[in-house]
């Protein structure tokens, strides 16, 4: 058959292209995590000295990582991991429930409030950082863990997504449940929940990124070192003349594997998600 | 259609206490606050338009406007264009392709601010390995985020490093939902590879591209970790994007008024972005 795409020349040309552009995207990250095992004073690269041993360290090293244990960056990875974890877990149960509600039960208002979930989820958080600030203060919720968390449990994204998956799940079999005489909570927790692993797995992922990825609201509500995540903390380090350039080097790598691990654990299930139809 | 009175209530509240609280409630205190300036006394008093006068008479303002304008008018079809061909390259069955496709989405889940940082790293003239490389091949340092004339490129390089990988899952998404039959029909009329792309994917593609156009451009009007992290917003102002002049009149200033009357000129434009996304969107009746 006449497919374009099985000759060899343009089987080629694909594989060319896909390996130049991977490796623009992976390069940075393995050059970064050479630079952190290599020793302090090998991390200077004059720019006139280019050749392997600007990628390949001499010796292989772990002082840099060391060095970490005695900072501040044990405490911002304990923050960002509190805030994540805190986040996932009460936004998964919190949308679901929602999304339960916009795909099992008819009640007035619904159209109204459904467009309120798909509004919160167009504008992007960022539009709103500084007024919450001013409304964070007012609460006394400023430099705490409160104010890391609380306003990034309920999702508009998860609703949504929570709420394709359960509206795809015959009604038939919730009213089975209904007639045995369960509670809607009963049926909420014990049968629609674990029916509904991938969308689980998605969005507990997705609120992760979401904590991961926020920037701009931990520099403005929790600025203070005590509360600093683990990117408030490495970016408050780059913007200034330092000598343990090594540690920043080691810092940045492990904030990248804290977040690439677990999304390579889990983009199986969140690419398809997004792939099936979940959100377009 | 099952109905209970209060159940779905219960089911509701707390995501929707949140919504509320944390979504809907900043809106009104950007546009209450933007009306509003504190006195010498240190109370806050109603003062109608006045931040909005000041903000009209600043060309510090106009400045900034013009540069988040000018960043979005260049990141967007970057950005599109981008992730459409890298949605192109990995979706036709392929042996291998899964691994592209992970290693291509992978900078998801490097944090904004992180990020920036590796670059900042990266393309330092003693500490990363991009100006040793370009002197190595002839072209010579480059001062990237330190210069007036590159640093806007440089942060739209690094945003597009971050967020290619992203958009491609939607535009990958559209491809599948094009049936075959479709291809097969007009391969059987005739229609080379070429002519099935112009004729059949590009106006099939087109809610799709939409949606992320106007969704990224949401995102981007906002753009500031790698200003704030990366350049401050200079050199001499090159960076200064709209939603880093409202942290500076905040957080520099102490001027609330002026930073949530930015907010909502901020606000204004991502409305009319909202309301376009939802002439390109599905109902979400029909999207399953």
């Amino acid at each position: 058959m006449d497919n374009p795409f099985q000759k060899p020349h343009v089987l080629m040309l694909r594989y060319g292209l896909l390996s130049i552009l991977a490796f623009i995207v992976v390069f940075p990250l393995v050059w970064l995590a050479l630079a952190s095992v290599r020793p302090q004073n090998e991390i200077f690269q004059p720019v006139s000295d280019f050749g392997w041993n600007t990628f390949i360290p001499s010796r292989f090293t772990l002082d840099n990582y060391r060095t970490l244990l005695n900072g501040d960056f044990p405490l911002a990875v304990k923050n960002s991991t509190f805030v994540a974890l805190t986040t996932v877990l009460f936004g998964v149960v919190v949308n679901a429930l929602a999304g339960f509600a916009f795909a099992v039960f008819d009640f007035r208002g619904k159209n109204l409030l459904f467009l309120l979930v798909i509004v919160s989820f167009m504008m992007p958080f960022e539009a709103i950082v500084l007024p919450l600030y001013v409304m964070i203060r007012a609460f006394g919720w400023a430099n705490s863990y409160q104010a890391l968390i609380v306003p990034e449990i309920a999702n508009g994204m998860v609703i949504f997504l929570f709420r394709q998956f359960f509206a795809s799940i015959p009604r038939d079999f919730y009213e089975a449940a209904r007639v045995d005489g369960a509670s809607w909570f009963y049926i909420f927790a014990r049968i629609a929940m674990p029916l509904s692993w991938p969308t689980i797995a998605t969005s507990g992922l997705m609120l992760f990124l979401a904590q991961w990825d926020s920037f701009f609201w931990p520099v403005v509500a929790a600025s203070d070192s005590a509360y600093a995540v683990v990117q408030v903390a490495i970016a408050r380090n780059i913007n200034f003349e330092q000598n343990d350039w090594g540690g920043l080097f080691a810092s940045t790598n492990l904030a990248i594997l804290l977040g690439t691990i677990p999304f390579l654990l889990i983009q199986r299930f969140y690419v398809r998600t997004l792939i099936s139809g979940g959100i377009k | 259609m099952i109905s209970s009175r209060w159940t779905p209530f219960l089911f509701l509240a707390p995501a929707l206490a949140g919504l509320l609280i944390f979504r809907l409630t900043p809106i009104l205190v950007a546009v209450g606050g933007s009306l509003s300036g504190v006195s010498l006394m240190g109370e806050l008093r109603y003062v109608g338009l006045e931040n909005f006068e000041y903000l009209a008479d600043d060309p510090e303002f106009w400045e900034s406007l013009r540069t988040t304008l000018y960043f979005n008018l260049l990141i967007n079809p970057i950005q599109l264009a981008v992730a459409f061909a890298l949605a192109l390259l990995v979706f036709r069955p392929l042996p291998g392709v899964w691994f592209y496709r992970t290693l291509l989405v992978l900078p998801m889940a490097v944090s904004t601010g992180i990020s920036a940082v590796l670059f900042g790293l990266f393309l330092d003239g003693n500490l990363g390995p991009m100006n040793g490389f370009l002197e190595w091949i002839g072209i010579g340092a480059q001062p990237f985020h330190r210069s007036h004339d590159q640093a806007l490129y440089t942060l739209i390089g690094i945003a597009t490093w971050k967020g290619a990988g992203y958009w491609m899952l939607f535009l990958l998404a559209g491809l599948y939902s094009i049936p075959s039959t479709v291809y097969e029909a007009a391969t059987i009329d005739g229609a080379n590879g070429w002519q099935r792309f112009r004729y059949v994917t590009l106006p099939l593609m087109r809610k799709p591209m939409a949606f992320v156009l106007v969704a990224d451009t949401a995102i981007n009007f906002l753009f500031f970790a790698p200003v704030y992290i990366l350049t401050s917003g200079g050199p001499s102002g090159s960076t200064s994007v709209l939603m880093f002049q409202a942290y500076r009149a905040a957080f520099t200033f102490s001027d609330i008024g002026r930073s949530l009357a930015i907010s909502t000129v901020l606000l204004g434009i991502i409305a009319i972005i909202v309301v376009l996304e939802f002439r390109f969107m599905r109902s979400p009746e029909e999207a399953k």
